[in-house]
């Protein structure tokens, strides 16, 4: 079984995970061979490791919401809400003396109940509403971030149990365990969607909800559920920020936006919606985590970042839609081609 | 018209809320009805209204732009520092060169939506981080302060096209950017109405594929909403730094929210096709009284952020859940 998936991984049954995988060995490549003393480092590959888990869950999240041809622009404040609510119990029973244990269970629990909550709101205003998920996670998103600046009145809140920073700063045998974390995340979402009626579904409502609906899909269970998981993994997100900083301060991670939405994308999701795979999207977070190293290896400024991402995503979007153009256009051919045949073969 | 069809309007909504609110916050504070306080409203809000006119044409195609804010403070930034590197100092060269490099940054936005067929969202969050990134990592990050600000940006924002006398002496006035925002308003829905292209906006926004095999050609209607709206970021830009007399190419970026809201408010769907200019002013009104007036409501400025949201929320809501349980009223009534 186990095998079996792996075969499937190598084979690349997907042909854009084939590109990605290349483009991925090709950008370890030059920057090994570009600064072999700094790149391929243990201590550079492990705070590699450790850097993007956090920003990996909330690309997951994106990922769900686009397969059903959503949008969830308010993760980040998703996050950022968590993050508070958690920060708060957290800093409270340090000074408290309340048993570290005790304070990161609660603190866990406010992180699912505020997101599931979240989650709600968001899937609410979608599937009951009918507001278009851009619109309705555009004002969620100022919603949870002004909700976030109002609790903490826009300070920092820091200071947690020695205990909770291992989440995000701990090392499992050499492997930060944030990186394990992703990992069991990311291969609980590809059951979600591969083997669940809830992610068939799903791919069934991004590919066209009239028809998913008209086959006795309950769209809007599925869309609420959708956003619900979405909103949960950028809760779960949070667990990784907070541990690592030690600190939470609203705002933070606003710039992971734009960057999900690009790894999304970049790993083969559509943005219309009922395509997307989880190998895909892991190799597009590995591919930007690669390049955000070296570019911080090499100095660049925050800036320069910027534009990078913006220009990254608008080259990977024109890209896809050259070569769509491109095998669309051969069916044609090829189909126009076989009635040529029939033709033929029918008339002698 | 009858109170009836009055009701179906999102127009009337809005202009109620505003309304009632204004009444609460006289009420709370005489201060907020006198002719000044309308006057500095007008003045502040400006140049979110114009910026709104550009969101509003695009959302009416039945796109989204989140990247007018980065054009405005590319145009503005760029704009400042050539005149002080050149040492011209015109107000008319500060507004060609802002609204050329508005033009021409809402014609890449254009390329990729028009000829790409890339989602208006996914673009202009992607342009709007490489033209901010690039601006800052080329022109530079450093203020400009009121002091090396050229005379004439200055001098234009102080300019009044109605000065009226206090009882102490003192005078106050009605802003030349109320003027410009009238202009442009007259223009856009002049365009909208009586032209071609502007039909077009509507036309592609109803439906892109009927609107094509009418005849309309989509690419020039798309190209025009984009450089349309580029130019309107370019003027409000120019109009923002005279404003506060101080040049920080951080600001702005990330009050495109505060626009979109207001459009939405007014009605526009993002779905295309439908909204008014009116709306849209009444959206940029409710929304500007809303962020000047938190304090004097007795709430500190943590809230903005939260009560845009909401604002954004309920609007949405309210406008979508219209059209939902509309459509299933129709839907009845032809099954019966």
């Amino acid at each position: 079984m186990k095998s079996a998936a792996m075969l499937r991984l190598v084979t690349f049954k997907n042909p854009k995970n084939k590109t990605l995988f290349i483009i991925m060995m090709a950008i370890v490549l030059v920057m090994a061979l570009a600064m072999p003393s700094k790149f391929l480092t243990s201590i550079n590959i492990q705070s590699m490791a450790s850097q993007f888990p956090e920003f990996g869950f909330l690309a997951l999240a994106m990922m769900l919401a686009m397969i059903t041809g959503g949008i969830d622009l308010s993760v980040v404040a998703v996050a950022n809400l968590t993050g508070v609510a958690a920060a708060k119990i957290l800093s409270a029973s340090v000074e408290n003396g309340t048993p570290a244990g005790t304070a990161m269970v609660m603190a866990v629990l406010a992180i699912l109940v505020v997101s599931a909550l979240a989650g709600l709101a968001n899937g609410s205003l979608i599937a009951f509403l009918g507001v278009p998920p851009i619109l309705a996670t555009l004002g969620t998103q100022g919603l949870f971030m002004g909700l976030s600046i109002v609790l903490t009145k826009g300070h920092s809140i820091s200071g947690f149990p020695e205990e909770f920073m291992v989440i995000g700063n701990g090392n499992f045998l050499g492997i930060p365990i944030s990186f394990i974390l992703f990992l069991a995340a990311a291969y609980l979402v590809s059951v979600l969607l591969n083997k669940t009626q809830q992610g068939f579904n799903m791919f069934m409502i991004g590919s066209s909800p009239v028809v998913s609906k008209f086959s006795g899909v309950n769209n809007t269970k599925v869309l609420i559920k959708t956003y619900m998981l979405t909103a949960l993994l950028a809760g779960l997100a949070s667990v990784i920020m907070i541990s690592r900083a030690n600190s939470m301060r609203p705002g933070y991670g606003t710039a992971y936006l734009l960057q999900a939405i690009l790894v999304v994308v970049l790993g083969g999701v559509d943005p219309d919606g009922g395509f997307g795979n989880i190998p895909g999207v892991i190799m597009a977070i590995f591919i930007l985590q690669i390049t955000q190293s070296g570019l911080n290896i090499l100095a660049f400024s925050p800036f320069f970042k910027k534009f990078m991402w913006g220009f990254a995503l608008l080259l990977v979007m024109v890209l896809n839609y050259l070569l769509q153009n491109r095998s669309s256009r051969r069916k044609i051919r090829l189909m126009s081609n076989d009635t040529k045949h029939t033709d033929t073969g029918e008339t002698v | 018209m009858n109170i009836k069809q009055l009701m179906k309007h999102n127009e009337t909504y809005i202009l109620l809320i505003i309304l009632i609110f204004s009444a609460a916050l006289t009420m709370i504070n005489p201060v907020f009805l006198t002719l000044e306080n309308m006057f500095d409203l007008l003045r502040s809000s400006s140049g979110t209204a114009i910026l709104a006119i550009g969101v509003f044409l695009v959302l009416l195609s039945g796109g989204i732009d989140v990247s007018c804010t980065a054009i405005a403070i590319a145009g503005q930034y760029i704009s400042v520092n050539v005149l002080i590197a050149t040492g011209i100092d015109s107000i008319a060269l500060a507004f060609l060169i802002s609204i050329l490099i508005g033009v021409s940054l809402g014609a890449i936005n254009a390329v990729f939506i028009s000829i790409f067929k890339l989602p208006t969202l996914i673009t202009t969050l992607g342009t709007s981080s490489l033209y901010h990134g690039l601006l800052l990592e080329v022109v530079g990050t450093k203020a400009v302060n009121a002091g090396d600000l050229p005379e004439s940006i200055k001098a234009f924002g102080k300019i009044e096209i109605l000065t009226l006398t206090r009882a102490d002496g003192s005078s106050y006035g009605l802003s030349i950017f109320f003027l410009i925002l009238v202009i442009l308003l007259l223009l856009t829905w002049f365009i909208l109405k009586f032209t071609m292209v502007g039909r077009g906006v509507y036309a592609i926004g109803g439906n892109a594929e009927a609107a094509k095999r009418t005849g309309y050609n989509s690419h020039k209607i798309q190209f025009f909403i984009y450089c349309y709206a580029g130019f309107l970021a370019g003027v409000m830009g120019v109009m923002h730094i005279s404003m506060i007399r101080y040049g920080n190419p951080n600001y702005l970026v990330g009050t495109e929210l505060s626009v979109i809201a207001a459009v939405v408010l007014g009605g526009a769907r993002i779905s295309g096709g439908t909204g008014t200019l009116t709306g849209t002013m009444l959206g940029v009104i409710l929304i500007t009284i809303l962020e000047k007036n938190l304090i004097l409501m007795g709430l500190s400025s943590y809230w903005q952020q939260f009560f845009i949201g909401v604002v954004i929320i309920l609007g949405v809501s309210i406008t979508y859940a219209q059209n939902k349980f509309q459509a299933r009223r129709n839907l009845s009534i032809g099954g019966a």
